[in-house]
Formats: C-alpha cells, sequence, structure tokens
C-alpha cells in the first residue's frame, strides 16, 4: 500500500508540473511569421509556388494512359507530348482524344497560397528593405495571374477568388462559389498583370518574374482572349454556359484584347533580343538558342538538376532519339511531313512526278532553311557521331511508276524489299536502318515518319549521359522569338500588316530564310508553327483559332520514307503514311473542357458545365 | 489451439452477425427504358451509326445538377437501357444530324417505360441508287433539306463501304470511303439543283466480295454529324 501512495504522489507531483506550456507554437509547421521574416523564408515561400506554376515543360504530360499532369517529378516518358496527339508530331497517343478531356486541373490550392501572399505580407513590411514588398507582391499578382490563365485556357469562365478563403470559418454555402464569366476571368488576368508590371523590378534572379516577364504572360494572354472572342464567336457549341457568357467572349471584345496584347509585346522591343552568337552557321545558332543557358532571348526559365537532393532532371535526350545513340530506352514522337512541309514541298518528286534520285541520304539537306534542320533531324543527319540511317527498304531496280502510283500499292504488292527487324541483311546490307522506318509490332526507338526531334537535343552531351533523368537544359518558357509572333499575330489581327512584316523578317533572318515583302494572317499563324514548333503552343493554338476540328478531322498524317534502289546506287524518298496510319479528330465540345467531375459533385454552383458534356 | 480456434470462429461470426444490418434502401437498377428515334421527314427510323445518336438522360429526381448518362441508339434507330434506376428523367437525344431538340421531355422511368422521339433532319437523302460497273460502283442520291432556313453549312458527301453491315462514320474502310470525300463547302441557300445532286464513284472494289454501302452527307453543327442513306448490300462479282 505504501508503494501505491507512492506512485500517486509521483502522478500528483507529474500532473502539478504538466500544463505549464500549452500554448507553444507547433514545431512541425512554418508559420507566418518566419515566412515574412525577411528574403528567405520568402525565398523559400515562393519557390514552392514556381515549382507548381503552369509551366507545360519537358515532363508536362497532357493525358493519355498513365500520369497525366503538371511539374510531375519522375515522369520520364516525355514523348507523350502535346504535339503528338495533333499531327505536329504522331507519338504514343492512339486519338486527340486521349488529351482533349484534360487531367482535372484545378489549381485552387496554388491561388490560395498566392493569395495569402497578397493578404498577410504588407503586415510584415517592415522586414523587408526599400521597396521590396511592393516588389513580392507584383511577383504574387503575376503568379495568380498564370494560375488563372492555364485554367481559363482550358475551362472558360471559373471562380474568381481573390481572398484567402477558410473553412470551417467560411460556411460551405460562402465556399461554392459561381463560375465568372469568361470574359471577366482574362480581364481579371489583364489586370492582375498590370499590377506585376506595376510592382516588380526590372531585374531578376534566374528563373523569376520580373516586369518584363509579366509583359510576356500578358501577350500571350491577351492574345488568346482576342482570338477566342473573334473566332470563338463563329465557331462555337451551344448550350447554357455559352447563353451566360460562362464559355465564349462576344466579338467586339477582339479588338481590345489585341491591342493589349500588341501592346505588351512591344513594349519588350530592346529588353531581349533573338539568339544570335553565330551568325555564320545558322544551323548551329538556331540549335544553341535552346542550349545556351546565357542566351538574351530568354524571358523566364526553369532549371533542372540532377543533384541527388533535388532530382528534377528530365528525360528529353533519352527519349527523342534512337537508342543506339544514347542510353536512353526509346523514342516514341516523330515530327510528320505535314510539320515539315510548313516550309514548302520537298524536293522529292521532279515535275512529272517520278522520285528524284540522290547519291546520299543526306543529299536531302541541302538548301533547307537552316532553322527547319535545327528542328527536326532529317535522314542522313548524325548526332554523337552517329547517323540517321533511316530507310524503309530496298528496291532491286528502280519502278516504271510514279510516285503516287507507287504509293498507292499496298507495301507487301510492292517491287520493294522490306523488314521489320534493322538486323536483316540483303547481301549483307541492312534493309531498313537502326533509326527507322519503324513497322507495326517492332520495337521501338525507331521512326514512324523518317524524322526525329532535334530541338532542345543537347548535342554536346556524351552518350554516356544521355539516360533517363540525366537532362538538365532549363526548359525556356517565354522567349522572345514568341514575343515577336505574338506581336505580329496582334498586329495582323489589327490590320496593321507592316508591323507584323518587320517582326516576321526579324525571325526569318536569324533562321536563314528568305525575307517576305507582303505577309498575310496565314504567313504569320505558320510562322507561328514553324518556330515555336515541339513548345507545346501549337495545340493551344488550333484550340484559340477554332480551328483544330478542320485540321483534325479524321485526319492522317504522312512521313518522309527514303528507300535504296540496289542497281543504281541511289536513294529515293517517298511521301507515305505514317507507318502506324493512325486516324486524329478533334471535336468542337473539346474546345472547351468539361469541368471537373469533383469539383462539380462538391460545387454545384460550378453548373452549368460546358456545352455538350 | 482448438480453443484458439474456436474463440477466432466466434469473433468471426460475431462480427458477420453484426455486419450488414443496414440494408440499402434503394431499389436497384431494375427500370427500363426504350424506343425508336423516328424520322419526321419519312416517318422511318432515323439513320444512325456508331458514335452519333445518344438519348441523354439527366435524373432530376435524384439531384438538380444530375449527371448525365446517354443511351447510344442502335444502327436501326431504336435505343434500349434496361439497367436504370427508377425516377422522373429528363431525356433528350442528341449528337445526330438533326434539328435540336430545345424542349426535353421529362417523364417518370419505371418497368418497361418507353418513348418514341421524333426528330427533324437536317438533310434527307433521296434517289439512292447504285450501279456496279465491272468493280467500279457509281453511287448517284439527292439531297433535300425539310427546313432549309439556318441549316448549318454542308461540309461534304461520301460513300461508306464496309465487309459487314455495321457500316458508317467510323466504321468503314478508308480507301472506299473517307478517301472518296467530296468536298462541298456551302450553305443550303447558296446549293444549285446541279449541287444537291450527287454522284460518287468508288473504283476498285475487290472481286467476289459483299460489300455493305451507304451514303452520307456531313453538316458543321457542333456535332459534325452526318445524314445517312439506307445501307445496301453489294455483291461484287468473282
Amino acid at each position: 500500500m505504501k508503494r501505491y501512495s507512492k506512485l500517486i504522489l509521483a502522478v500528483m507531483a507529474g500532473i502539478l508540473v504538466s500544463c505549464q506550456k500549452l500554448d507553444i507554437k507547433p514545431t512541425n509547421v512554418v508559420t507566418e511569421d518566419v515566412v515574412f521574416n525577411g528574403e528567405a523564408g520568402m525565398n523559400v515561400y515562393m519557390a514552392n509556388i514556381y515549382r507548381k506554376l503552369p509551366i507545360e515543360d519537358f515532363r508536362y504530360r497532357p493525358g493519355g494512359e498513365g500520369r497525366a499532369g503538371m511539374n510531375l517529378h519522375h515522369e520520364w516518358q516525355n514523348f507523350f507530348h502535346m504535339g503528338a496527339a495533333i499531327g505536329e508530331m504522331v507519338g504514343p497517343f492512339g486519338d486527340t482524344y486521349e488529351i482533349t478531356s484534360g487531367f482535372g486541373y484545378w489549381p485552387y490550392d496554388d491561388i490560395r497560397a498566392v493569395n495569402y501572399v497578397l493578404e498577410n505580407l504588407p503586415k510584415y513590411s517592415a522586414n523587408f528593405t526599400g521597396n521590396r514588398v511592393n516588389e513580392l507582391l507584383g511577383e504574387a499578382y503575376f503568379c495568380r495571374a498564370f494560375f488563372y490563365f492555364a485554367l481559363v485556357k482550358r475551362y472558360g469562365g471559373v471562380p474568381i477568388v481573390t481572398t484567402v478563403q477558410n473553412y470551417p470559418q467560411q460556411s460551405i454555402e460562402e465556399l461554392q462559389m459561381h463560375r465568372d464569366k469568361e470574359e471577366d476571368v482574362w480581364n481579371f488576368i489583364g489586370e492582375d498583370l498590370d499590377k506585376a508590371y506595376e510592382m516588380m523590378p526590372e531585374k531578376s534572379p534566374r528563373g523569376r518574374a520580373n516586369k518584363y516577364v509579366a509583359l510576356a504572360l500578358k501577350s500571350r494572354a491577351m492574345l488568346y482572349a482576342g482570338s477566342i472572342a473573334k473566332y470563338g464567336s463563329v465557331n462555337y457549341v451551344d448550350g447554357d454556359a455559352r447563353a451566360q457568357g460562362l464559355v465564349g467572349i462576344p466579338a467586339e471584345s477582339a479588338n481590345g484584347f489585341f491591342t493589349k496584347a500588341w501592346e505588351a509585346a512591344s513594349l519588350l522591343e530592346g529588353k531581349y533580343e533573338l539568339y544570335n552568337q553565330t551568325p555564320g552557321d545558322k544551323v548551329k545558332n538556331y540549335v544553341d538558342a535552346f542550349l545556351d543557358p546565357a542566351s538574351k532571348e530568354n524571358i523566364l526559365v526553369r532549371d533542372y538538376s540532377k543533384l541527388p537532393n533535388l532530382e528534377s532532371a528530365h528525360s528529353w535526350d533519352a527519349t527523342f532519339s534512337p537508342g543506339y545513340m544514347t542510353v536512353g530506352p526509346e523514342s516514341r514522337a516523330y515530327p510528320t511531313l505535314e510539320f515539315v512541309e510548313r516550309w514548302g514541298k520537298l524536293p522529292i518528286v521532279d515535275a512529272n512526278d517520278y522520285p528524284i534520285k540522290y547519291d546520299n541520304l543526306a543529299d536531302l539537306m541541302n538548301g533547307l532553311e537552316p532553322r527547319l534542320l535545327a528542328t527536326v533531324y532529317f535522314p542522313g543527319a548524325t548526332l554523337r557521331g552517329y547517323t540517321f540511317d533511316t530507310q524503309r527498304g530496298l528496291y532491286e531496280n528502280m519502278f516504271t511508276g510514279t510516285a503516287t502510283q507507287e504509293v498507292a500499292k499496298p507495301l507487301d504488292s510492292r517491287a520493294s524489299i522490306t523488314a521489320s527487324d534493322p538486323n536483316t541483311l540483303y547481301n549483307g546490307r541492312r534493309i531498313i536502318g537502326q533509326a527507322g522506318m519503324k513497322r507495326p509490332g517492332s520495337p521501338d526507338n525507331a521512326t514512324r515518319t523518317g524524322f526525329f526531334v532535334r530541338k532542345y537535343i543537347d548535342y554536346n552531351k556524351d552518350k554516356s549521359q544521355t539516360g533517363l533523368f540525366q537532362s538538365e537544359q532549363a526548359w525556356i518558357e517565354f522567349r522572345y522569338g514568341e514575343i515577336l509572333l505574338n506581336r505580329a499575330e496582334a498586329a495582323m489581327e489589327l490590320s496593321n500588316p507592316g508591323d507584323a512584316l518587320y517582326c516576321i523578317n526579324q525571325l526569318r533572318e536569324r533562321a536563314g530564310g528568305p525575307h517576305l515583302n507582303s505577309i498575310t494572317l496565314d504567313d504569320v499563324r505558320n510562322e507561328r508553327c514553324k518556330e515555336l514548333a515541339f513548345e507545346n503552343h501549337y495545340y493551344w493554338d488550333l484550340k484559340r483559332w477554332r480551328i483544330a476540328d478542320v485540321v483534325l478531322d479524321n485526319a492522317k498524317f504522312k512521313g518522309l520514307m527514303p528507300y535504296y534502289i540496289i542497281s543504281e546506287n541511289k536513294y529515293i524518298f517517298l511521301a507515305e503514311r505514317e507507318t502506324f496510319d493512325r486516324t486524329y479528330t478533334f471535336e468542337k465540345k473539346f474546345y472547351y473542357e468539361a469541368i471537373p467531375g469533383g469539383e462539380l459533385a462538391k460545387n454545384p454552383n460550378l453548373y452549368p458545365n460546358n456545352p455538350n458534356y | 489451439m482448438k480453443k484458439l480456434t474456436s474463440r477466432i470462429l466466434l469473433g468471426v461470426s460475431l462480427l458477420t452477425s453484426a455486419a450488414c444490418t443496414k440494408i440499402d434502401n434503394y431499389d436497384g437498377p431494375n427500370a427500363s427504358f426504350e424506343g425508336r428515334l423516328i424520322d419526321a421527314a419519312t416517318g422511318e427510323n432515323f439513320q444512325t451509326s456508331t458514335g452519333s445518336v445518344t438519348v441523354r438522360l439527366e435524373q432530376i429526381s435524384w439531384s438538380e445538377t444530375p449527371v448525365p448518362q446517354d443511351i447510344p441508339s442502335k444502327m436501326d434507330g431504336t435505343f434500349k437501357d434496361t439497367k436504370l434506376f427508377s425516377g422522373h428523367y429528363r431525356i433528350t437525344p442528341i449528337g445526330g444530324a438533326f434539328w435540336p431538340v430545345y424542349e426535353p421531355v421529362e417523364m417518370d422511368i419505371s418497368k418497361g417505360s418507353s418513348h418514341n422521339f421524333e426528330l427533324t433532319p437536317y438533310l434527307v437523302i433521296t434517289n439512292f441508287t447504285q450501279e456496279l460497273n465491272g468493280n467500279n460502283l457509281t453511287l448517284r442520291f439527292s439531297i433535300d433539306a425539310p427546313i432549309g432556313a439556318g441549316l448549318p453549312t454542308i461540309i461534304e458527301a461520301q460513300p461508306y463501304v464496309n465487309t459487314t453491315k455495321l457500316v458508317g462514320p467510323g466504321a468503314s474502310i478508308f480507301n472506299y470511303s473517307d478517301a472518296l470525300k467530296v468536298p462541298v463547302n456551302k450553305e443550303w441557300i447558296n446549293m444549285t439543283d446541279e449541287d444537291k445532286t450527287i454522284e460518287i464513284t468508288v473504283p476498285d472494289l475487290v472481286p467476289g466480295r459483299k460489300f455493305f454501302v451507304r451514303v452520307g452527307v456531313r453538316l458543321n453543327d457542333s456535332y459534325k454529324s452526318s445524314n445517312l442513306s439506307q445501307i445496301v448490300e453489294i455483291d461484287v462479282p468473282q
């Protein structure tokens, strides 16, 4: 019993001294006063916002099998590229619909994180020197505009949330916000970017925004809004959401948006310049424009690192070149002939439709625009000492008919000799090349179109450094080349062809192409598709021009297929359907994605859903 | 050991008897809904194909903002779903080449419910004839519009050829079908009588095979779907 009393005494003593300090701060949560204590805290906070910024970079995966979305850390299949579902390339996507439904992007948590800065940082202005608080607030406005831009280009009107919402302090009903009109969201983005431009400094650390980055986004966003107003009021799907203005912008607003786009782009003149380090070698110059970290063309970049504690490196080198040139496992997305012919028809047949014979595979490249050769690897090009030996088969003797007649025959009924394995030999000669052509059923690594992507491929890397998660070249989200195209397009829409010509000829000069003397809207659009190829612009451009349902209407795409004529020791090239012969279709309702089902379930005020969903 | 086993058994049986005491208070999907889609111009069943007309159901007795569910129509212009929940529904046929139904039907659906929908097609295909010369098949037909004003732009006409009777958009042999599209790209009011009579030749059909053939005319409404002819069988001689 005595034993027990001692125990009770001990417990009592324990109780007396406990609970002294219940009101301590949690040690596992970083609190407001730490974050807003100065630059160091803000750097950490902003780093997290930038990490989630909707930059559609190498690792962005727009849909399809597996994990889709933004900022995936261990996404190696970079060939699930937006362009590969819409005919810029052909790739692993079976059809366009694999990317048109999106992946339920709904970044209101990120928007809340930004609103938190806007609401609370001013209370801590004593912790910052000079104008820093304002500069940081400007940066927050830029980030918020970027998130809304990524929302409105997918869904049209979404709820505009400008304050920090709190639950359970606020009721569910209060938090279930209604969608705003699409036009109001675009205007809101413009206003946020104006504030960002006013408040931010001219210079910023690499990878972070300054006032000119805000202008760059503004020129892009306002151009999108202008074209949606102009073309979306002609080609649209009817429905309640449209009747209420939740999707669609009145046509009369188009010029206002185009004017804002033009003004924002024009303000960047003289602040950045097109990359032109080696004007004597325009192919090398254009290739390096995407690899040189010091490029003065870059406006905003995202960097990657394979350091163990960062592990953000991507796999562009490993997944866009054939396996014998890399350590990577496979390539699966290939530029189409339709894309390449944006530069004009290739000289593969004569005036009477008979194939032109070439001594070497590489001879076809003679005289092509340097920018094209720097964007796409042609048959006969080389990388890291290896040649793209692309070849679809052999002919013992040249066929007698025209190219059109020969292509109309099924492959198996032609006189050509083909194989599906590059190691199959015919009289000691490879029948198909190691780089392709790929036949259905044979392993990946081989092209379906005759071409490989060259843009962003780091040719300086040793082969041993080209494995998965070993590519560290920066993604250039905004570059001056795009700004010139935004400005030229806005100028054309505002009936100012002189200014459009001025912009386009700067790009053509750097690209090594001929200058234009006159210009049409189609010229500007074609130039945009050439200059911004594989940079995740083409899909959004097709959408905002409202031509995706025309361009992708049971569309099939072609490749450039080289054959070797044994008796003549010559090469010919036939334009044939890519070897998978896939069909790509874009339905009109896909101009807007459906509001994600989970969000509709949580918030019925998001109804009506977009038309035809 | 025996004691342990019996204890475990006791525990399991206790858990089992305690579980499932709440019986689901909703009936299973024991209602059905079927019907015909009727072409208002001809009185016959509406010509459809895979992935075109669907009957959209919205169960408004369940929620003010119900998630829509679609019954795809069959090729013969009928539709049927036998696994529906009983309730009050808003029902709209959508997705085909007919004038939009702006006044949906609202009705109760229970066991054996049915309803026929009359749809006004954008275009009617008439005088559809087929002529086989060797292995070249010439198809001739005319188009007429029950309502001409406000008709969506006519995009193209084309044959659909397949080796099964499931033939139409999305179910055809490319070289005999999509490759033979005839672009029109005209408004109905700008079309002459000549424009409204169309002839398409399908060349080089494989000898000795039976083909199922129909023609279609596609319009630029929000679904970009086609008005289709009846399906005919063509036997190509050896």
